[in-house]
């Protein structure tokens, strides 16, 4: 039981340091690099930089909204 | 009531920072732009760490389990000769 906890605990960190060092590399290296370097092609275009994070931050708001709807909905529900 | 005006006090000393590092033209502006977006993400990402982190480290200790299991039976036999019936296997 402990070692599928220590699993999961590793799966986490390595995702979140993998996408901390993308996404440091992608926004403070990159356009320092030439335009014709080959490093360019494992990289998205820039826009998608701002895109992906601000999409994800709206998402999670939405979803968070619509949570607390669905809670109070089904607690007045209940007094009902 | 006084907390709300501490961390709003805080984020008006970061957007303060921010606009006079815009105006100063140290940094490239197109970096200026994006900072406050990294920021967030390398918060979001520090945190996932240290749940990874603190997962991986999170202490078992078997033994108290196993003593804990023996007060849980000890218990159970003990109300039984009471009467009440608490078994739930």
């Amino acid at each position: 039981m402990d070692l599928a906890d220590k699993a999961v605990g590793l799966l986490l960190s390595v995702i979140s340091l993998s996408v901390f060092t993308y996404y440091t590399f992608w926004v403070i290296i990159l356009p320092f690099v030439d335009t014709d370097h080959f490093v360019h092609k494992y990289f998205l275009p820039q826009e998608y930089a701002i895109l992906i994070p601000v999409f994800a931050l709206a998402a999670l708001l939405c979803f968070l909204c619509m949570f607390v709807g669905y809670v109070m909905l089904k607690s007045k529900k209940k007094k009902a | 009531m006084k907390h709300i005006l501490k961390i709003l006090a805080l984020l008006v000393a970061i957007s303060a920072f921010w606009i006079g590092l815009l105006q100063a033209s140290v940094i490239p502006e197109s970096y200026t732009w994006l900072l406050p977006l990294y920021f967030i993400v390398s918060l979001g990402c520090y945190g996932v760490l240290m749940v990874g982190v603190g997962l991986m480290q999170f202490p078992t200790c078997p033994q108290e389990a196993l003593l804990l299991h023996q007060d849980i039976l000890e218990a159970r036999d003990f109300l039984k000769n009471k009467g009440v019936d608490v078994g739930s296997n």
